[in-house]
């Protein structure tokens, strides 16, 4: 008898935690858009949310009308990602060098407005509803169910991170990326096309913020407040990661979606979510700068 | 202090110098403004959103303070601004006690919580201090969204308007009542800025060791900074209750505190007017102007997205807001100057 209850008990802790690793990855992802911003053209993204919305929107729009398969829909919701993100750095981010740095976090707030009005004017008021991957399926192991389309989210989320982390240590290009993230006037005197990494972190994060959209959907119905929640929770991220590393806030999202659903579940489900934030407060306090941040000198 | 020291250098008359004296005269004819709306001149749902400007003012002028002058980043606001809304209701509505009742504890008890942020501000600093306001305003929001007894959760929650001294007040008097809530909010701002306090603010700004090494201390004034942006955004949510007559959780979330953050960079910072305006752009001219426009008007959305193009606009080529645009701005910090030096120079001595 109590073997068996320690099984379920056990059974219940895996799927909690194959669950939070659902969230997490979609947390994750739109966590990495914005650090990327950050790093590269010091920005908080606070857009990261609304871009993300929009991109799904027409994922959506492209699955309803057109008939296409999913995948299909979802490679012309890149696309779109693609194209707008090049088009914010085109047309705003490159021309705000001499703007202060707070009044540049104003400017991703200009664009949650246009594309909080784009989307309704594109794809009308009513909520839609996107499907899973997979429709059906489950896995059964150790007594926990977990869905198909939740491990393909899962996996989806940790393979995209894994490539993008290669390329960041590994290759040329993410040697770029990561000089122009340490410092862009010197990384431009050494040649390195800072302007091209930009564009293409601008495009990155369109794609990233997209595919959490297209992973949260299914679970609720594609509005305008589709992505609000991520955007929190990305943000606080970052924080609980710091903002010092890119796989910092990949980290945090992690810990995030993970104690949350075990909070609602054990502790609260009222209030298991108040609990994470306060214990991310109480993190800040005693590591201002997150979990792997290192610390600011400040100059007198 | 000065104001009054030289009326023959300035061709203005010495009344238009007194700053006091021009605050209550733009509150003056903002409070016209229902005569308007009686007379058949301005549609009275004009009425609504000035008044939602009125309001949402107070608190960017909180925030203004807050980032103008202590150079402390804030996006608490939404959640601080719930808070007082939902205080004030419950102690109106449920508890039936006065409308004094309510706006002095829809005030403080916000304001004790930005006492704890300002103790935390000295750990955390720039966007971490930002993402850790943010935090507090998530779990305030989360909170309205689940204490149902109280917020009445994702219902909201209703009251009437105000009934102050016995009167019960109407559309037109809480119009009023918020033009003289936020002029005397404006007066307040004008002398604390100006004051000794507002000083300390300045030179914390500029650095906060050499701020030390003159007797600022830190701690004090970080919690003064934080307490009053605290105390401005609670008083804007109670005055929002009693003027809207509702509160639901979805009206206190993240972009209502990056709204508020656009107004007051939008309209300059340090620039008590410029808030003003920088209210007024962001809530009242998608509404009120760009809805009205032959073409753009009618298509569901296309105010916002102006507004946002506006908003970037403003920001990209007007780095000091709409208030550095002012060309009589520049004039008068040059006649200031002179002024700044005696003051200072007797201190030292």
């Amino acid at each position: 008898m109590t073997m068996l209850s320690l099984t379920n008990e056990l059974g219940t802790v895996l799927q909690l935690f194959m669950r939070s690793l659902e969230t997490g990855s979609v947390y994750a992802l739109a966590a990495l858009g914005i650090i990327i911003i950050y790093r590269t053209s010091n920005i908080v993204h606070f857009a990261q949310g609304s871009l993300g919305m929009f991109n799904t929107f027409v994922v959506t729009y492209v699955f309803l009308s057109f008939r296409l398969p999913l995948w299909a829909s979802t490679l012309c919701g890149v696309a779109a990602a693609i194209g707008l993100g090049f088009l914010v750095d085109l047309l705003i981010i490159r021309h705000t060098k001499k703007v202060s740095p707070l009044a540049k976090q104003i400017i991703t707030l200009g664009l949650i407005m246009v594309f909080l009005g784009l989307a309704p004017m594109l794809f009308g008021v009513d909520p839609l509803s996107l499907p899973r991957f997979l429709q059906s399926g489950d896995v059964n192991f150790g007594g926990a169910s977990i869905s198909h389309n939740a491990i393909l989210n899962i996996s989806l989320g940790l393979v995209l991170m894994g490539i993008l982390f290669y390329v960041l240590q590994k290759t040329k290009m993410g040697l770029a990326v990561r000089t122009t993230a340490s410092n862009e006037p010197v990384a431009r005197l050494m040649g390195v096309p800072t302007r091209r990494v930009t564009l293409a972190a601008w495009a990155l994060a369109g794609v990233l913020g997209c595919l959490s959209g297209v992973m949260i959907a299914p679970t609720t119905t594609v509005t305008t407040s589709l992505m609000d929640a991520v955007q929190v929770n990305a943000l606080f991220g970052c924080v609980l990661g710091g903002f010092q590393t890119f796989y910092g806030p990949v980290l945090g999202a992690y810990i995030i979606g993970v104690g949350r659903n075990f909070l609602v579940y054990y502790v609260s489900s009222i209030w298991g979510e108040q609990i994470m934030y306060l214990l991310i407060l109480i993190f800040l306090i005693f590591r201002p700068n997150g979990l792997i941040g290192k610390k600011f000198i400040k100059k007198v | 202090m000065n104001d009054l020291s030289s009326p023959f250098t300035n061709a203005k008359p010495a009344l238009w110098r007194n700053a006091y004296l021009r605050f209550v005269l733009f509150g003056l004819l903002i409070a016209t403004l229902p005569l308007f709306s009686s007379l058949g001149l301005m549609k009275s749902s004009t009425l609504n959103y000035i008044g939602n400007v009125l309001v949402y003012a107070v608190a960017a002028l909180g925030l203004n303070l807050l980032l103008g002058y202590a150079g402390l980043i804030s996006l608490g606001t939404a959640g601080f601004m719930g808070l007082g809304s939902y205080i004030a209701a419950y102690i109106v509505k449920d508890m039936g006690m006065s409308f004094w009742a309510a706006l002095v504890a829809a005030v403080l008890i916000p304001t004790l919580i930005g006492l704890l942020i300002g103790l935390i501000s000295l750990r955390i600093e720039g966007i971490y201090l930002a993402i850790a306001t943010l935090c507090v305003s998530e779990i305030l929001l989360k909170s309205f969204e689940q204490a149902d007894s109280i917020t009445g959760g994702m219902q909201g929650k209703s009251v009437s308007y105000p009934v102050v001294f016995g009167h019960a007040f109407n559309r037109s008097s809480t119009y009023l009542m918020l033009v003289v809530v936020l002029t005397l909010v404006m007066m307040l701002t004008h002398s604390f800025v100006n004051g000794q306090k507002g000083r300390a603010l300045h030179a914390m700004r500029g650095s906060e060791v050499a701020a030390q090494a003159m007797g600022v201390n830190l701690l004090q004034y970080r919690l003064i900074a934080f307490s009053l942006a605290t105390a401005y955004s609670a008083l804007s949510g109670v005055l929002y209750v009693f003027f809207v007559k509702f509160s639901y959780p979805s009206v206190w979330n993240m972009n209502l505190s990056l709204y508020v953050l656009a107004a007051v960079v939008i309209g300059g910072l340090r620039s008590i007017y410029g808030t003003v305006i920088g209210t007024f752009v962001v809530w009242a001219v998608p509404d009120l102007i760009l809805k009205n426009l032959p073409v753009v008007g009618g298509i569901n959305g296309l105010p916002y997205i102006f507004n946002g193009i506006l908003i970037i606009v403003v920001v990209m080529f007007a780095p000091q807001g709409i208030s550095g645009l002012w060309p009589l701005k520049k004039k008068k910090k040059r006649q200031q100057v002179p002024q700044q030096v005696p003051p200072s120079g007797k201190e030292a001595g």
